[in-house]
Parts: structure tokens; sequence; C-alpha cells
């Protein structure tokens, strides 16, 4: 992409395509075309309501869900399909998640000390048992967490210091790539901020990059450098934050956007919603793919809604 | 009025107030005292009287059976007292504390060396069953690989007739204790393994599971720690029907002269033998059956509450 090439791509994704068997011959294809890169440093934002496949997407790039077409790469190297002992223990070690759910995603049964060590365990990160116990303190102590923790149950945590393990145990394995999927929106309200600037702490920390998938917009522009609008499995745009948020041209992520809620009573009151349909809008054709209309912002259009959508840009 | 607008009393109030900063991880610490699996199992499994009461009859009832017939040397072979009608058709008195049988002999006697034995078998075929159906079953449920050939084995072994097996089996092995325990095993651990399998199915899929998988956890890991912990109330619950109903699968199959042979106390065929005397001396049936619902019902209720105990949902 123009404009970027300075900066070293982490992951990409070249036309992933995602089905599903719903019985039968019939597939649903959860997710078409999707294509963007992740550049190394950078936290990209996947953004969609829910069941548009933002979470595929990163169940994908985590080797959950196969791909039915395209390809994902990661530093270069393609990381979909069959991959040998060696790649496959690096690809786990260098791509870590961060799970929605942190009362689901902890395993009830085991103490926080088996939960952030699992990882360690698999991959024999430690050269001895003194050496195992002081990475998990440290990882603990990383998350706002205390070293005594180690032998409580999940169940004894808030939900908070439940994500933060959850954290704790993704960070552990020095990876380089986080998935975040909805890593906030499980949380109570009070404490949201506390693991996003948390989550921020640790990228600058760290060096991280992060994919944060999430529907809640005022979450994504906190946090997000660059953001991706999905729409039923398809990508509609692709821009920097505050760029998207400043133009927005695909109709869906002008009616994503004007449904941000104000904090502002009266502003709140005049605010109105832009309904976005199919009907409304062609959804898809032959000539549609992502166009660079603005530099470095994409959208999903044939040549002339392009045209049409920058017409409306300038009349504003 | 006076009061508040008093200088004294204001002055009281700044005493009794002290400032407190704020230690963020003072937060974080956990005052309930540390939660232990076991020490809540077992605390609440003794916490109910009558559920203790039962446990120490079932423990007597039990040690008695493995202990008396040591003593008493009972054998159905022998028959030292079949010529002295003066000994036979006893009633219950403090002499012959069940009174005597048909040839003489102790019905006391009888019970408790046929208790014995359904006792050893029942338990043997159970621990044998567990054995080799819980890891089979786990992998089973794990692997959609095996499970599309397992299912074929599991329908097939499922629809031979069980009896038509024990006889057979009883033919070719001849009558006995070890032939009754291969009759036992040897379809029984299939439905073990099913029941397991679809436990397993059931919270496969859960996300802390994909949690571990993305941290590279292998699938045996994954059985001990994340799968089997969770499962133990539910194999606990199948243990305690087992156990009776594999008793009284021994006394069915002794009564039908399947089981243990002539030479073996046995408590299907004591109840065999002394049901043409139910008219004329209804205790020669009543006792061994009013043992047998004894033994079963205390081991039901002793395993039904141990699950109970073991879900930790009963541990707030």
């Amino acid at each position: 992409m123009s404009g970027q090439n300075d900066r070293e791509v982490l992951l990409s994704l070249r036309n992933v395509e995602i089905s599903f068997d719903v019985g039968g011959k019939h597939k649903f294809k959860a997710v078409q075309d999707a294509s963007f890169d992740i550049y190394r440093g950078e936290t990209f934002a996947l953004v969609g309501e829910s069941g548009s496949g933002k979470t595929t997407i990163g169940r994908a790039i985590m080797r959950i869900n196969p791909l039915s077409a395209g390809e994902i790469l990661f530093e270069g190297k393609r990381i979909s399909g069959k991959l040998s002992k060696q790649d496959d223990m690096n690809v786990i070690r260098s791509i870590q998640m961060i799970f929605q759910d942190p009362a689901a995603s902890l395993n009830e049964r085991a103490t926080i000390e088996y939960c952030v060590s699992e990882g360690l365990y698999n991959f024999h990160l430690y050269k001895n048992e003194e050496e195992r116990i002081a990475k998990v303190d440290r990882a603990l102590e990383e998350v706002g967490l205390l070293p005594e923790h180690k032998s409580r149950y999940p169940h004894e945590f808030s939900g908070g210091q439940r994500q933060r393990v959850g954290i704790a145990r993704a960070l552990i394995m020095e990876p380089k790539l986080v998935v975040a999927d909805e890593p906030i929106s499980a949380l109570d309200v009070s404490i949201r901020a506390q693991v996003l600037n948390l989550m921020n702490k640790l990228k600058n920390e760290k060096a991280l990059t992060y994919l944060f998938i999430a529907h809640d917009l005022s979450v994504v522009r906190f946090i997000a450098d660059r953001i991706a609008v999905i729409h039923l499995g398809r990508i509609v745009e692709i821009a920097e934050t505050e760029e998207l948020f400043a133009h927005p041209l695909h109709p869906y992520t002008v009616s994503l956007l004007s449904a941000v809620p104000m904090p502002d009573p009266i502003i709140e009151k005049q605010r109105e919603p832009i309904v976005y349909t199919e009907t409304t809008e062609e959804k898809t054709g032959p000539d549609y793919e992502m166009r660079e209309l603005l530099p470095g912002h994409f959208v999903y259009c044939s040549p002339e809604q392009g045209k049409e959508y920058l017409k409306q840009l300038e009349n504003q | 009025m006076d009061m508040l607008n008093n200088p004294v009393q204001e002055e009281n109030l700044d005493n009794l107030f002290e400032r407190a900063d704020f230690d963020e991880l003072e937060s974080e610490r956990i005052a309930a005292p540390r939660y232990s699996y076991w020490k809540s199992v077992w605390k609440t499994f003794f916490k109910n009287k009558f559920t203790v009461g039962v446990a120490v009859l079932l423990l007597l009832i039990i040690g008695f059976a493995l202990i008396q017939p040591l003593h008493s040397g009972y054998s159905p072979v022998l028959t030292p007292n079949i010529n002295n009608a003066s000994m036979k058709f006893l009633k219950p008195s403090a002499e012959h504390i069940f009174g005597t049988d048909h040839v003489g002999n102790e019905v006391f006697d009888a019970v408790w060396a046929g208790a014995r034995n359904s006792i050893i078998i029942s338990f043997v075929c159970t621990a044998l069953n567990m054995l080799i159906g819980i890891p089979i079953g786990a992998l089973w449920g794990f692997s959609k690989k095996m499970d599309k050939w397992m299912i074929e084995v599991y329908n097939i072994i499922s629809n031979v007739p069980f009896l038509l097996l024990a006889m057979i089996l009883s033919y070719v092995l001849g009558a006995g204790m070890r032939s009754l325990i291969i009759t036992m095993t040897c379809t029984e651990w299939i439905f073990v393994a099913y029941f397991i399998r679809t436990q397993v199915m059931i919270i496969r899929d859960r996300e802390y599971n994909m949690a571990s998988k993305c941290l590279g956890t292998k699938t045996w890991t994954m059985i001990l720690k994340n799968i089997l912990p969770y499962l133990i109330s539910v194999i606990m619950t199948y243990v305690s029907r087992q156990i009776p109903s594999l008793i009284s699968y021994e006394v069915f199959l002794s009564y039908m002269g399947l089981g243990l042979g002539t030479t073996n106390a046995s408590l299907g065929r004591t109840i065999s033998l002394y049901t043409s005397y139910m008219n004329g001396y209804p205790h020669l049936f009543w006792i061994p059956v009013g043992v047998l619902a004894l033994i079963s019902i205390s081991l039901y209720i002793v395993g039904q509450k141990l699950a109970d105990a073991a879900d930790p949902r009963t541990h707030i």
C-alpha cells in the first residue's frame, strides 16, 4: 500500500475466505475475500457488528478456523494450511490471543500458576523450577497482580483481574502479535479503561503488535492506529483511525459512526442515526474491489461509486 | 443547630478521621481463605449427617462381608449338617442369626460369603471398565477421526445381546470369578467410553480449551488438566450407578446359572436356591435379598453424595 512502504508488514491476509458447512452441500461463507496488512508495532482494529465475521478472522489467524481460500502470511511466511512442526511451534509462540470472556477462557480447575505457566510448560521455556516461578511472578506483576495470587483459582478473582491473568498468560510467551478478541466487552464498564491502559502500556514496553477486534467504536478510537470495518463477512473500509472518523466513505461506515451514542444529552436527542440496509446500497458486484480513494484509505466499491463517495465528501 | 456550629465539635470530628492513602496493590489482595478443591469436597460430604451415617454403614457392611467369610470358611460344597434334620430350616434366632437353610447351613454365613464375591466382582469390574473406558472415551471425544470408526465399533458391540455373550463366554471360559469378570468388562467398557466421549464433546470446544490450544498444549495434557478435572463429578455419578448395577448383574447371571458356578458362594445363586422355599420359609428368600438391597442402596447413596460434593458449585 502506497505511503506506508516504509513500515514492515507483520501479518498479511490475502483474499481470505472462511466458510462453514451448514449440512448438505450448502456452505456458509463467514468471511469473503478479506485482505489487509498489519504493520509491526501498530494496533489494527477490526470493527463490525455481531455475526460480521470479525472473530472468525481472529480465529483463522490463531489457526482455529481453517481457510477455504486465500492465505495468511506472518513475517512473509505462509501460516495457513499445514505447517512443519518447527514452524507450527514458532507461530504458536509468536501469535497469542486474549479472549473475550475472562470467565470462560480460564481453566476453572487449575490454579493461576498453572494457567500462566501453561505456555512455558508446553515449550519448556525455563531452565528450572525457580526460573519458571520467577517468570510467572514477573508476568503477574506486569499486569498488576500479586505473586501470592499464584495458588488461587480463577473463580476467586474479579472479571478485570481474570482478564489480566489472560493477558499475563499470553504475554509470558513473548509473542510478536497479539490477537485481542473483544478483550473488554465482557468487563464491567468501570474497569475497561484499566485493562485498555494496561494493554497500551504493555504494547509500548514489549514492542507488541495488536489485532484488536471490537464492536465498540469509542474504544477502537482510543486504542487503534488503523481500523478495518467489516460487514457481513466483507471488509468494506480500511483507514487510519482519525481519517476514518473524519471522512467515513462507505455508507456502512457512515451508518456505524452515526450510531455512536453521545454523552451530551442535547446532542444525543438530536442525533439522527443513519440506517444502512442492503437495499439502500448495492452490496457487491463484478467490478467491486478495495480501492484507495484517499491516501491510505481503502473502500470496497465500484469505480463509479468511488467517485460518488468522493463527491459526497467534497459537498460536506 | 447550635451544636453543629460548635468549633469544639468540629475538632473532634477531625480527630476521628484519618487520611488513608490508596494502595493499588493492596486493593488486588484477596481476603478470602485459600480454596482447595479436595478439602472442599470432603467438607461438603461430611456436612450431611445422614450421608455420613450411610457411609459408615456401607463401610461396616463391606468390611464385614470381606472378613466374615474368612472366619466362617463357608463354601456351598460343604454341607456338614445335611443329614441332621434338626438343623434344617431353623428360624432366625440368637444362635442362628439368619436361621439355617435346606441343607442345614447357616444362612448368615452363606449371605456374607455371597456378598463378598459380589462386592469383589463389582468393584474389580467397575475399576477395569473405568480404567479402559475413560482414556479411550477421552481420546474418542477429542478426535473427530477416531469418532468416525469408534461410533461403528460402538454400534456393533452395543447391539450384541448381553445374555447371549454371557452364555457363550461362560461355555468357553468355564464358570468362575475370572470368567465372570471378563464377561462384565469385555463389552461394558465401551459404554463408559461412550459416556465419557459425550461429556468430553460438551466441554471440548469451550473457550478455555481453545485458549490451551492457542498456547500449544498437547491433547493428552488437555485431557488430564482441562477435561478430566471437570468430569470428576459425573464420573463419580457413573461409578455410583455402575457398582450396584454390576452387583445385580452378577446376581442375575448367577441366578441364571451363568455366573460363579456351584463351587463359589454367590448371592445370586443363594437367592435362586432359596426361592423355592419362599412359601414355607420366607426368611430364606428375604434375608439375602434384603442384604443385597442394603448394599446396593447404600453404595448408590454414598456415590451420589460424593458426586454432589465433587461438584464445585456445592462448595459455596
